[in-house]
């Protein structure tokens, strides 16, 4: 007890040098709040938002890995070589999951919901059309657009077509949730209404321009027909028009293929899609193409899309593990473009973090060498009260003890103090470093979108607006606001700009972590000369 | 019986022999005087005395027990009190505080050791004032009053003092030599290092240190 009253007073005895210490800690502490703020901000934020989203995720295959694994290295040691045999043989036996087993890992424990949409290619009939710039497109819908070294000059065994492009494309959801267009705002209802969630009648919705293009009404019926077989055709009653935001920025990027334009896409539910699979299956014939012998089937064949979603990111990560404790292949990999989509939102306040974390590492180098500088003139200066002190009886260690806890009294105190500044501050100066780090990146992208005349995918992360992501209410702690780019950027990310609060007792506790390392580390050098000191040589050449 | 016997003691700094077979008694309840010329060892041998430097040969047995196998510390806070030539205080503290630290490095338990201390200052002749004044502020006479009484707050059985009358003026010498005095009344054995003849006067026994 003795130790920390006799600390107290040679603290308050030496003004002076304390102040000098006090200050230099002072301005370390509040740099320390600030740097371990931006981090903190930057953690919680990734960490709350994450914990509060809806994450949906995919199963694709990945042939990105595939790939590397045909690479081979070389003798040499130099580039490795690319088995591209190997891998074209492997990937046509690779086969997209099936609905079953889609259906199997949505069982996990970690899903929440599970949905699924699925694309045919399908015709029109005469009757309609499909929306295209092109004359000689829009004149093509008996699917008569043949491919070269297709089956003869015009792709024809009588009625059937292979490998012709098609008009359409007819998707089929398993529910409405699967209707993330239209859930997310990106496509709505003008005229009629949305077929039935699950329908088995063949009811549709179409877009509103394929509607005034093919002047069509709803209730009207059209005809849509196999690619492969003309023969093979199926009437719907369109109950619904559509307008697709997306459509208008693809007017012309359709790269001259009708079946890309979101306006020819034709919507149903997915029980539909599946009568008109079984039916197909069920008329189709197998061809063989008497020029490379190869066998063919016209009956259509669907590209399924099913989403999972999951309450957070932990039960989505769980969930990354699961699939292949359940059976899934190596070869498939589970994909989520909400957390992407999310780290990338996070770009600058993580650039902003990574800064601030190595700007807090030098600041605490910087720190502890000119306290262990003080801490040393310090003793040096007080050498003969060392010496009285241990001539009076008092072990080294307690008078190392005693100047040990006037460091740690003044860190602490400086600390605190710098600690509440820095907290006060931490908001204000986060949320300037972030606005001009949102700035320089946001000029970034609008010079790369004037290099290259419109609006580019580079950099682009995509928003929180798409994707099936539904972002917490407004109380998310450790952020407060998302800006969405510069009017008309759309390549541009949607970032976090303000955080509404920083320090934390997370970052507190760092605060008091730093306050004992500095005590430690200044008072290990105050120790070592103390110990080193005899005090018959330290009184007698005072004497 | 002596309380404190030095048996043949030798110390030499770097081989240049300082003390040579040095066999000193000191009882309790006499005033002792360690005299020598400049040079003859006197402040080391109080150095031995006080545990500050060891011997090179021979042993010192305080209270019929071997100093060296005592905690040196312990011996110095608890069983000594010193006096040094220059006073060695603390002086940002005050006198006081200087008197309550040494109590507290004794671990004397006591209840009110301030005002114990400032009994101490007032019986060696500060004022209260004067008790709770730095000791950078006070006159050389008053720190010397200052270090005995924190040499007496342990209440130890042996005073060493270092020329404790070197930096005073004959008054002020005479004051202290009474405290000396008083102390050695009070059956302390007080152990006075001074080459003043006026100071080995005023004691009951003389050791002479001859140089070499």
């Amino acid at each position: 007890m003795y130790i920390f009253k006799n600390a107290l007073r040679c603290i308050t005895r030496s003004k002076a040098r304390n102040i000098l210490i006090g200050i230099i800690v002072f301005i370390l502490a509040v740099s320390a709040c600030i740097g371990l703020s931006i981090r903190q901000a930057a953690e919680n934020a990734k960490k709350e938002t994450l914990e509060g989203l809806s994450i949906t995720a995919t199963i694709s295959f990945d042939r990105m890995n595939s790939m590397n694994n045909m690479r081979q290295p070389t003798e040499d040691g130099g580039r490795q070589n690319f088995d591209r045999d190997s891998f074209t043989q492997m990937m046509s036996g690779a086969s997209a999951l099936s609905l079953d087993e889609y259906i199997k890992y949505s069982q996990a424990e970690t899903v929440e919901d599970f949905y699924y949409s699925a694309d045919i290619s399908v015709n029109g009939d005469d009757a309609l059309s499909p929306v295209s710039n092109n004359e000689e497109e829009t004149n093509s819908s008996t699917g008569s657009q043949g491919f070269p070294n297709m089956p003869d000059r015009n792709g024809k065994f009588g009625n059937r077509v292979f490998g012709a492009s098609s008009d359409f494309t007819l998707t089929g959801y398993s529910n409405e949730k699967a209707m993330t267009d239209f859930v997310d705002g990106n496509a709505k209802i003008t005229q009629g209404a949305i077929f039935e969630e699950g329908t088995t009648e063949f009811s549709c919705i179409i877009s509103e321009e394929l509607a005034i293009f093919n002047s069509l009404a709803v209730g009207d019926t059209i005809n849509i027909s196999n690619p492969n077989n003309s023969d093979e055709i199926y009437t719907f009653t369109v109950v619904g028009f559509y307008t697709d935001s997306s459509a208008n920025q693809n007017s012309f990027s359709s790269m001259g293929m009708t079946v890309n334009d979101p306006a020819n896409k034709i919507y149903t539910s997915y029980n539909v899609l599946s009568s008109i699979l079984k039916q197909s299956e069920e008329v189709s014939e197998t061809l063989t193409d008497s020029n490379s012998g190869r066998e063919y089937n016209t009956a259509l064949s669907q590209t399924l899309n099913a989403t999972y979603t999951f309450a957070d990111a932990e039960n989505y990560e769980k969930f990354c593990e699961d699939v292949y404790t359940m059976g899934l292949s190596d070869s498939y990999t589970v994909s989520s473009e909400d957390i992407q989509n999310f780290e990338n939102s996070l770009t600058p306040l993580t650039t902003l973090s990574k800064t601030a974390g190595y700007f807090l590492a030098v600041i605490l180098i910087i720190g502890i060498i000119i306290l262990v500088v003080l801490n040393i003139f310090n003793i040096r200066e007080r050498k003969y009260e060392i010496g009285v002190l241990t001539a009076m009886g008092m072990k080294k260690t307690k008078v190392a003890l005693q100047f040990i806890t006037e460091i740690f009294i003044v860190t602490m105190l400086c600390m605190m103090l710098g600690a509440g500044i820095g907290a006060v501050s931490s908001v204000p100066v986060t949320n300037a470093l972030l606005e001009n780090q949102i700035t320089a990146q946001q000029e970034r992208l609008e010079n790369v979108e004037q290099n290259f005349g419109r609006p580019t995918d580079i950099n682009q992360g995509g928003g929180f607006n798409g994707g099936g992501m539904n972002m917490p209410e407004n109380n998310m702690g450790g952020f407060g606001d998302f800006i969405s780019g510069i009017p008309g950027g759309e390549s541009i990310n949607n970032y976090i700009t303000e955080v509404s609060s920083a320090t934390d007792l997370t970052v507190l506790m760092y605060m008091l972590l730093i306050a004992i390392g500095l005590t430690l580390v200044s008072g290990a050098a105050s120790t070592l000369f103390i110990m080193r000191y005899s005090p018959l040589k330290i009184l007698s050449n005072r004497d | 019986m002596s309380i404190l016997k030095l048996n043949n003691i030798s110390f030499s700094y770097d081989k240049t022999p300082v003390l040579k077979n040095i066999s000193f008694e000191f009882e309790k309840g006499k005033m002792y005087c360690i005299t020598g010329k400049s040079g003859a060892g006197k402040t080391t041998l109080l150095s031995i005395l006080s545990g500050l430097a060891n011997a090179n040969e021979g042993t010192i047995e305080y209270d019929g027990k071997d100093i060296s196998k005592l905690d040196k510390y312990k011996f110095r806070s608890n069983y000594i009190g010193v006096i040094f030539q220059s006073f060695n205080l603390i002086t940002k503290f005050t006198a006081a505080e200087n008197v309550v630290l040494s109590m507290d490095i004794a671990g004397i338990k006591e209840r009110n050791k301030k005002k114990k201390a400032i009994e101490l200052l007032l019986s060696v002749g500060l004022s209260e004032e004067e008790a709770n004044r730095r000791v950078l502020h006070l006159s050389g006479g008053q720190q010397q009053r200052v270090a005995i009484a924190r040499a007496l707050s342990h209440n130890p059985d042996i005073i060493l003092a270092d020329e404790p009358t070197g930096n005073l003026d004959v008054d002020t010498q005479n004051e202290i030599m009474k405290i000396f005095r008083q102390l050695a009344q009070q059956n302390k054995c007080v152990i006075l290092v001074s080459h003043s003849p006026d100071v080995a006067n005023m004691c009951d026994e003389v050791y002479r240190l001859q140089k070499n």
